[in-house]
């Protein structure tokens, strides 16, 4: 067993994940505390839920759905979104680690980023492109089905970046691309009634800056774990 | 020594280098099967911010 490559993998994974949490606040959650006023504002199926009268704002404030009293660890908003970053940033780390490792290829500070690039595109670019970042309230499909979407759509354009990237053959690359965009053929489950209590511009707005703080954290995971290996685990793998 | 340094390749043999690759792979899917997919309410709860962030179909 490969100790040190593994705490070198976590390591860079947690300091990713740290970085990530203040990243998410500039624009990511703001978002998200933004579109749960309408999510308490009642959505369903009308258009004039915004609360555009004075008088009736009583009905609408924002701040009642901010206390419900959900079941999750109790560190607050801002401690349980850390906590979930350092493990989600550990575990992508430990995925990308992994798939190094089986491939024979080494991650390096000079190659990190590539690393991390292809972890967006897989993790991130390549599903959002037919199923974009949500915010709460917005009316979506059934949840177990966008979930199998979602894992499925991963797992061929992971297998369709390793052909396209690293096999020389021209059939391979094909091949490559065909994974690649064979889910958005298929296309995302997609929710029946699209009338939603979410303005579009709030949607739209999340959908980037969701894709662009995950690109910067996937740019950092990569470097750090290029920067932890090289540092921490390279006596392990030269034999 | 020097020149493996540079190198993008590992030269340790495949068997070597399994347990490792598959210890760390199941270790990363089970952590991101927790935070990102789990129908736990606990962990939907406080991993909320975060799956909707990072694009995880929620709710």
């Amino acid at each position: 067993m490969l100790v040190k490559y593994l705490l070198a993998t976590i390591i860079a994974g947690l300091f990713a994940g740290i970085i990530l949490t203040p990243a998410m606040y500039v624009k990511n959650v703001p978002l998200i505390l933004h579109a749960e006023e309408y999510e308490s504002a009642g959505g369903g199926g009308h258009s004039h839920d915004t609360p555009a009268s004075a008088s009736e704002s009583a009905a609408v404030t924002p701040h009642e759905h901010a206390e419900e009293a959900g079941p999750e660890l109790p560190f607050g908003r801002l401690g349980n979104t850390l906590l979930i970053n350092l493990v989600a940033g550990a575990g992508f780390a430990l995925i990308t680690g992994a798939a190094a490792l089986f491939l024979g290829h080494r991650i390096t500070l000079q190659n990190g980023i590539y690393w991390g690039l292809a972890g967006f595109f897989i993790f991130n670019f390549a599903p959002a492109f037919s199923l974009a970042p949500e915010l709460p309230a917005m009316p979506a499909a059934d949840l177990a089905m966008r979930q199998t979407w979602w894992l499925i759509t991963v797992i061929l354009t992971a297998g369709g970046v390793y052909l396209i990237v690293l096999r020389e053959q021209i059939w391979a690359k094909l091949l490559g691309v065909i994974l690649i965009v064979a889910p958005h053929i298929y296309g995302a489950p997609e929710a029946e009634d699209l009338t939603s209590a979410v303005p579009p511009t709030l949607a739209s707005e999340f959908a980037v800056s969701a894709l662009a703080t995950n690109l910067f954290f996937w740019v950092v995971l990569g470097t750090a774990l290029g920067w932890a290996i090289q540092n921490y685990a390279s006596s392990e793998l030269e034999q | 020594m020097a020149t493996v340094r540079t190198s993008n390749t590992i030269s340790l043999p495949l068997a070597s280098r399994l347990t490792t690759a598959v210890v760390s792979l199941l270790l990363g899917v089970f952590i991101i099967y927790g935070v990102g997919l789990s129908h736990s309410e606990t962990l939907h709860d406080t991993a909320h911010d975060t799956r909707h962030s990072y694009g995880f179909p929620c709710h």
